[in-house]
């Protein structure tokens, strides 16, 4: 069971702190940042540690938990701010965000960070492993549900097909695939650098389910992750997102990929991101 | 010889013998189960086996995934595949990740002789000592492989083991016992020391019988523990040979050749290196064993004729 349970409204006053949380920790970076990235997958991180994982801070080695993986392991900061406020560790720790010997580097480390489950930063790696997890749930006869979130550019990488085709072949229901899909990337859209459109019939062909919803609204991530259907097939959401989605200046901008927030873009950002 | 047995039967029986002894071992495929000889645990558990085709990167990220849940995985395919194919997989999934995955490289070095480079494995020692974190054994008789694997799934952590492709007979009586990190001596000598690893080791042992019948003073080191490997017990065994040659199938730059190179210069010693395998920039021949050996120098008569030229 997951501890939080929020209402839609208690999940949208959670995700503005935490993008006030990720404008912070990437304004205190001394080696850049992904705050594009961060910021697009909010709603999506919110509603699974608020609402839809059953997994909790003081569960993390419980056989039973459900799985999340940050595939897109360069949105670490915003996965960061997710876990502080879930309480898997100190807040206090993230100004520390890709200082030297930091427990939150640039990418995810299981072996430093609580509540990590996968060290990724390398793209197209979570899917596999997912698989993997899925797969033994399945034979111990586990409720496990794997979550595992990727970006859209990430999708050009073949392992993650590879494991598309091993996910359907072994019919692991219990796999939820989220694609944040800002169509943006490093050096700009993706569908000028290579298309993944049109993505539904792809995993389809593969012989995955796939669902849309639009993932900057709270409301639609958790009916459509509510409503999945374990079926024998494994489970595609994808999560139309705008990359820096809730700052104005920052959303749908391709240089955001690796830049942070600088001098009055702080107050800015955090003037916009107040609970009103 | 009647006592040889191919390291894959071995592989398989260990596996076997793991899961009866109640062990959640899981084998982990990409299409290569005749390469594995599997057949028998398949029919002994017949829903443990995962096979996720021609796919080496899901391969090693499922098998990272299952171990993450506990389980002990273990891949089995062609060496050249598992090291080439999934090179970030194994770096990333398997040892940046610390998960209880045993990497099994099968049919290595130039096992798969007339198939060509694209089939050789001559860079997988190189490789996996360039990653973090994970054990790397290269067994060259059955005793020793199957304490190795028992060894490896014992331990928790990756572990990579360089398979052979072929038969080989045993080079240890029964009460052989593995310990990881030593070298072992399989023949005394005190003017030039023949190191060798996986199933070069029998063409290092017959140059050497027949370089001592012959009167002159040979000894054989079998290496098969790279990491851990106990270096000081290694340059102890060194020390005082005016010459130390290392036999390898595989690229002598990063494996062999270059472990027992750190070795001598580290620890201060006077011999005089030669380096056999694979020669620097080159791939091994495609063709039979004999012929590629042959080729390299890593035959026992190459080995021989080597020795006795450095012996003057």
């Amino acid at each position: 069971m997951n501890p939080f349970q929020f209402s839609i409204d208690e999940l949208e006053k959670k995700a503005r702190s935490i993008r006030r949380k990720i404008i912070r920790l990437n304004a205190g970076s001394p080696a850049g940042g992904h705050t594009g990235a961060d910021l697009s997958q909010v709603e999506i991180v919110t509603a699974l540690y608020f609402r839809i994982l059953n997994c909790a801070p003081d569960r993390t080695a419980d056989d039973n938990r459900d799985i999340y993986i940050q595939s897109k392991g360069h949105a670490a900061g915003g996965y960061y701010c997710c876990l502080a406020e879930a309480g898997y560790f100190s807040p206090d720790w993230l100004p520390t965000y890709q200082h030297n010997d930091s427990h939150l580097p640039g990418h995810p480390v299981r072996q430093k960070t609580p509540g990590v489950e996968l060290n990724t930063g390398a793209l197209g790696h979570g899917l596999p492993v997912a698989v993997g997890m899925a797969l033994a749930a399945k034979r111990d006869g586990s409720a496990r549900k794997v979550f595992v979130l990727t970006g859209d550019g990430e999708l050009a990488e073949g392992s993650n097909w590879e494991a598309a085709l091993v996910a359907a072949h072994y019919q692991l229901d219990n796999l939820i695939v989220i694609n944040d899909k800002n169509s943006l990337q490093l050096a700009g859209a993706t569908q000028d650098i290579m298309k993944t459109d049109p993505l539904e019939d792809k995993w389809k062909a593969f012989g995955l389910n796939v669902t849309h919803c639009e993932g900057n609204d709270l409301s639609s991530v958790v009916n459509t992750l509510e409503s999945l259907k374990a079926e024998s097939s494994p489970n595609v959401v994808i999560a139309n997102t705008v990359k820096g989605a809730g700052v104005s200046f920052i959303a749908g901008r391709p240089e955001w990929h690796h830049r942070v927030p600088k001098g009055d873009e702080v107050e800015r950002a955090l003037k916009e991101l107040e609970d009103v | 010889m009647s006592n040889s047995e191919h390291f894959a039967n071995i592989m398989v029986q260990c596996f076997i013998d793991a899961v009866k002894a109640g062990v959640d071992l899981v084998p982990v495929v990409a299409d290569s189960t005749s390469t594995s000889k599997i057949k028998p645990f398949v029919a002994e558990f017949p829903d443990r086996l995962v096979n996720v085709g021609i796919a080496e990167q899901v391969m090693v990220g499922t098998a990272a995934g299952l171990a993450l849940s506990g389980k002990v995985a273990a891949t089995c395919n062609a060496a050249p595949f598992l090291v080439s194919r999934s090179n970030e997989q194994v770096k990333v999934d398997v040892c940046y990740n610390n998960t209880n995955v045993k990497l099994f490289g099968l049919n290595s070095g130039a096992s798969y002789g007339p198939l060509a480079s694209t089939h050789h494995a001559i860079d997988d020692i190189s490789t996996m000592r360039g990653f973090g974190n994970i054990q790397i054994f290269a067994p060259s008789c059955p005793i020793e492989c199957k304490q190795i694997i028992e060894h490896a799934i014992r331990e928790m952590g990756p572990v990579y083991i360089r398979m052979d492709g072929k038969a080989l007979p045993e080079l240890h009586d029964t009460d052989y016992r593995f310990v990881p990190g030593e070298p072992s001596l399989l023949r005394k000598g005190s003017k030039v020391a023949i190191c060798a690893l996986g199933s070069v080791v029998h063409e290092a042992v017959a140059a050497a019988d027949s370089l001592i019948e012959a009167g002159l003073d040979v000894a054989v080191i079998n290496v098969s523990s790279i990491r851990p490997l106990n270096r000081e017990l290694l340059g102890n065994m060194l020390s005082g040979m005016p010459h130390v040659v290392t036999v390898e199938e595989h690229n002598i730059n990063g494996g062999l050749g270059s472990i027992v190179a750190e070795v001598v210069a580290e620890q201060g010693l006077k011999s005089q290196l030669t380096r056999l395998g694979v020669a620097d920039g080159n791939y091994a021949a495609a063709g039979d064993r004999p012929y590629t050996r042959k080729n390299l120098s890593i035959d026992s008569a190459g080995i021989a004729l080597v020795c006795q030229n450095l012996m003057g």
